[in-house]
């Protein structure tokens, strides 16, 4: 291809590869729609087809805007935006005939990449965004220079090599530029949550989360990270049961938890939490006090945000997993957490009462409980057969198998039927050490649902029926959890060389890009001008720090400029008669680039006769020493004595211009 | 070897070399830098071309050229109709030795003035400058060599006149320099007017130099000095012309070791033991222009603009 062809070439790449970057957030129709123009307008411009007419785009972009319209009933917010932009630059592209029209459709492209900066921003992205970066300055070089004079390959090599010389900037700008501590950037989220936990349970919902690898915490820990069996990672309390659903009544109904002090023993750790589009801040059980203004922390020892998590956000706080409240209930809590739906699961209310009776103590009741699901022929499995409106019933007496949701459900309603306060917790158990980035990792597929029974003198006490049944579960990788333990089974599956060292440094990359380079907030910025070793960090020093470094980075690129690429650094001769320039210039004779000692001498001559003759012969000297032959001995004396000379040569800054005052003179005269 | 050994600035041969550059000055009038272009030309062993229009003392320079050198010269006037054998010579069959004799054409000459050479034929214009480019001429299997010193300083018209044939680039590249006149500035144009003829002048002028001297000079050209960082400057000039997409050709490698002699030549000139940027600089337009040309779109800017342009772009080396 060649000409304006090549061009729009380059151009429908530049859209091509922006409408590529959010495939799976805009419908299926945008994308084909841009292939299609692409495919047409490229197919115009070599004349193999005509393009459309006026008023077949205008058409065109009508039916699109309202397809936008009608798919999202609104033209606002990201996704809805996003595709509108997609399908806009896709017709401009049709009709992109001159370089203004491509400029636009690669700026479309670029709107694009920002747009899919703001949706996403994990490591397995940032180098297809920096390639359609370069992909959209390369396209943006070539339509700028349409004919040949400058090729494909050299305008590639110029955007990249624009594009580095520009990353020190971004990096400065990364590090200093002032952040908000609000976040501008978060968007109305529409569509659903992508994962993580909510604040129902029905018998299906944490096997949706089981099937998920995507990661929901990691948490570094001061010191040893604890044992297996206490790693419960506390999120939304349940109370609300309707016979299939349990559920959690408004955040307003809960109280803030009085701040306890940290225990001897309990754990500090630095949580990282992946975006859920929940409010649910997770925390070891028990979690000591809200770890920041933004969120609180209930009766119930729920970290509940002020705001949904729609960005990775990271906290630090202390769980001591030992501790007891035995505060006793109130009688209104105590109601709430013995409520049960009227007429439903009568079969195991029924069982409730009786195993109740029977026991002489309310622990009692739990172990006798916690026995009947020992003996009586459950199964853990993660496909459990589908549960009627009495679920509890249903699963009890019916399917027997299930996992933690089903287990949880039915240990709280046989709890309240006996009359025991209990509630359902969901969270997270477990986790999995990685031992590269030294962290715990726990992901969605840790999805866990437990249950809490409050018992008198010990308050509300953590039982977990699932690990009756699979005890398993709870200790799942016990060995790789614990750093440098040796040897069991489980080691040896994942012991398949390079594997899974190769999948933790890969986690390991990614909790670092999001905790250092995603997470870089205005607390870090200021964390990193206080081990800059300011005193007081703020906003000022921060304009300080940005202003210096932009000052020294420029400096650097000027002095790169000065010097012509490929050139060996100037030699001391050079230097020399930079000197001799510099006090030259001083004097009013600067020298032209494109100047030599004996022309540079006649403008001296001409421009400042007083120094001609001093002038002329150091010029003459370096002419000789930098044109003439070499000559072994004498050259480098003389270099010395042309340094010394330069050196000592005190050059008188020049005479205002004969003509400049003069000029002064008639311009006073003519006010007069 | 050093041509101005420190302290002693003043060569017989220089002394005579600055008679004809003075004697040059007399005959042309103001037009000192032309002169030393001719000349500096001639001692780098170039063929030059003066390009202009009719009237501004082309032939006069060239006259004034050959007989100030003190070489022997002869001079073709290019006419459409003139042959190969007009310049190259005949062979002629000799009644009394019943052999085939070569009778030399103008050609065998130490200054060959070709007058207005784009009047003539491809054909003829071609034969003059296979010529110029190996210095022999063959006629009937035999090569006969022209003699040294040779020359061709050759005139032609603009272009656009009517009746001219347009020296291809690969001829033009034969000529080291192009030069072009100009007209007089006022003051000389008025001696011009008051004192008539200026090659009646030349009669009464003994030559500066002779064939020999001549040779001696370009010998002495060619041991100026060219240090490395003048060989990276012209390296660097000739390199930007092939990077420009919009000129139909960059400079050849034969018009960068032009660019080399014309500038030790003109060093030489200026009495300078070493070539300086400068030096590359004063020829640099005169064997550049006639070899850059633009593409056809942009066509209007012409060689000495480029030329000039490229000088600007180029820093010196330092």
């Amino acid at each position: 291809m060649s000409g304006p062809p090549r061009a729009l070439g380059w151009t429908a790449a530049a859209l091509l590869g922006g409408v590529l970057l959010q495939v799976d957030r805009t419908p299926l129709w945008a994308t084909v729609t841009a292939c299609v123009c692409a495919a047409w307008s490229i197919a115009g411009a070599a004349r193999r087809v005509r393009l459309p007419g006026r008023t077949l785009t205008g058409a065109l972009a009508l039916a699109l805007i309202a397809a936008v319209a009608a798919m999202y009933r609104t033209l606002n917010g990201l996704e809805a935006a996003t595709t509108l932009l997609a399908a806009m630059g896709s017709v401009k592209l049709l009709e992109a005939r001159t370089r203004r029209d491509r400029y636009i459709v690669i700026g479309a492209g670029l709107f694009l990449l920002f747009a899919a900066c703001l949706a996403r921003q994990s490591l397995p992205c940032a180098p297809l965004y920096a390639a359609q970066l370069w992909l959209c300055c390369s396209a943006m070089l070539v339509s700028a220079h349409p004919g040949s004079t400058l090729g494909e390959r050299a305008a590639v090599r110029l955007a990249a090599r624009s594009l580095l010389l520009a990353l020190p900037l971004a990096v400065l700008g990364f590090l200093f530029v002032p952040r908000l501590s609000g976040s501008l950037w978060a968007l109305p989220a529409t569509g659903a949550a992508t994962t993580g936990l909510s604040d129902t349970l029905t018998p299906g919902s944490i096997s949706d989360l089981s099937e998920s690898p995507d990661p929901a915490l990691r948490a570094w820990f001061e010191g040893a990270p604890p044992p297996p069996e206490e790693r419960y990672w506390r999120g939304p309390v349940l109370y609300d049961f309707d016979g299939y659903t349990w559920s959690r009544p408004p955040p307003q109904w809960f109280e803030s938890a009085p701040q306890a002090t940290a225990a001897r023993g309990a754990y500090r750790y630095r949580v990282t939490l992946e975006p859920s589009a929940e409010r649910w801040w997770l925390a070891l059980d028990t979690v000591d006090a809200a770890p920041s203004g933004a969120v609180r922390l209930t009766s119930d020892r729920v970290l509940l945000g002020a705001r949904p998590v729609t960005e990775p956000i990271s906290y630090a706080a202390v769980s001591d997993t030992r501790a007891r409240d035995p505060t006793p209930l109130t009688p209104s809590a105590r109601a709430g957490d013995l409520q049960l739906p009227a007429a439903r699961n009568p079969r195991s209310v029924q069982l409730g009462r009786r195993l109740r009776r029977d026991a002489g103590s309310d622990a009692q009741f739990v172990r006798s409980v916690l026995e009947l699901f020992r003996t009586g022929g459950f199964r853990y499995t993660l496909t459990p057969p589908p549960l009627g409106a009495n679920s509890v019933d249903d699963f009890l007496f019916g399917a027997r198998s299930g996992f933690c949701g089903h287990f949880a459900s039915a240990f709280v309603l046989l709890m309240r039927a006996g009359g025991v306060p209990a509630r359902v917790v969901t969270g997270y158990l477990g986790g999995q050490w990685n031992r590269i980035g030294g962290y715990l990792l726990v992901r969605e597929s840790d999805a866990h649902a437990w249950a809490e029974v409050w018992l008198s003198g010990r308050g509300w006490t953590r039982v977990d029926p699932t690990g009756v049944v699979a005890p398993e579960r709870l200790r799942s990788g016990i060995d790789e959890f614990l750093p440098g333990a040796e040897s069991t089974s489980a080691r040896l599956l994942l012991d398949v060389p390079g594997i899974a060292s190769l999948r933790d440094a890969w986690d390991a990359a990614n909790a670092w890009w999001t905790n250092e380079v995603v997470g870089f907030d205005s607390r870090a910025q200021l964390g990193l001008l206080r081990r800059l070793g300011v005193a007081a960090p703020g906003p000022a020093a921060l304009a300080w720090a940005l202003a210096l470094c932009l000052t020294a980075w420029l400096a650097v690129l000027g002095w790169q400029l000065g010097r012509v690429p490929g050139e060996p650094r100037p030699d001391r001769l050079a230097r020399a008669y930079r000197r001799l320039c510099v006090k030259l210039a001083r004097a009013g004779v600067p020298r032209a680039a494109d100047q030599g000692p004996a022309t540079y001498a006649e403008s001296v001559a001409r421009r400042r006769p007083d120094l001609a003759a001093v002038a002329r012969r150091l010029l003459e000297c370096y002419a000789e020493l930098r044109f003439g032959p070499a000559r072994e001995a004498g050259d480098a004396s003389r270099l010395a004595d042309l340094e010394r000379a330069i050196a000592r040569w005190r050059v008188s800054p020049p005479r205002r211009s004969a003509r400049g005052s003069r000029g002064k003179r008639s311009a006073a005269s003519a006010r007069g | 070897m050093s041509a101005h050994p420190a302290g002693e600035r003043v060569d017989p041969r220089d002394a005579a070399l600055r008679r004809a550059v003075a004697a040059l000055e007399t005959i042309v009038l103001g037009k000192p830098r032309q002169i030393r272009l001719c000349l500096a030309c001639l001692l780098a062993r170039g063929h030059l071309l003066i390009e202009d229009v009719p009237g501004v003392g082309k032939t006069t320079l060239t006259h004034a050229l050959a007989h100030v050198l003190g070489l022997a010269w002869q001079r073709v006037q290019f006419t459409s109709d003139l042959l190969p054998a007009d310049i190259i010579g005949v062979s002629v069959f000799d009644r009394a030795t019943q052999q085939f004799r070569f009778r030399n054409g103008p050609i065998f000459t130490q200054l060959l003035l070709a007058d207005e050479v784009n009047r003539a034929s491809p054909r003829t214009q071609s034969a003059l400058l296979e010529a110029m480019e190996e210095r022999q001429v063959s006629v009937d299997l035999t090569t006969y060599r022209l003699p040294d010193p040779f020359f061709v300083v050759a005139t032609e018209n603009p272009h656009e006149e009517l009746g001219t044939f347009a020296l291809p680039e690969s001829q033009l590249d034969r000529f080291l320099m192009r030069i072009t006149l100009g007209y007089p500035e006022a003051r000389f144009e008025r001696e011009l007017l008051t004192t008539g003829e200026r090659r009646d002048l030349l009669s009464g002028m003994d030559p500066a130099l002779d064939a020999a001297s001549v040779v001696r000079l370009q010998q002495a050209v060619r041991a100026v000095h060219v240090s490395d960082p003048l060989l990276d400057y012209v390296q660097t000039l000739i390199q930007r012309t092939r990077e420009r997409a919009d000129l139909k050709l960059g400079l050849s490698p034969r018009a960068g070791q032009g660019l080399i002699r014309a500038a030790q030549a003109w060093a030489y000139l200026s009495e300078r033991p070493a070539v300086l940027p400068e030096d590359v600089q004063a020829v640099l337009p005169s064997v550049a222009a006639h070899r850059l040309e633009q593409r056809e779109p942009a066509g209007a800017v012409d060689g000495e603009s480029l030329a000039a342009e490229l000088m600007k772009r180029v820093p010196v080396p330092i």
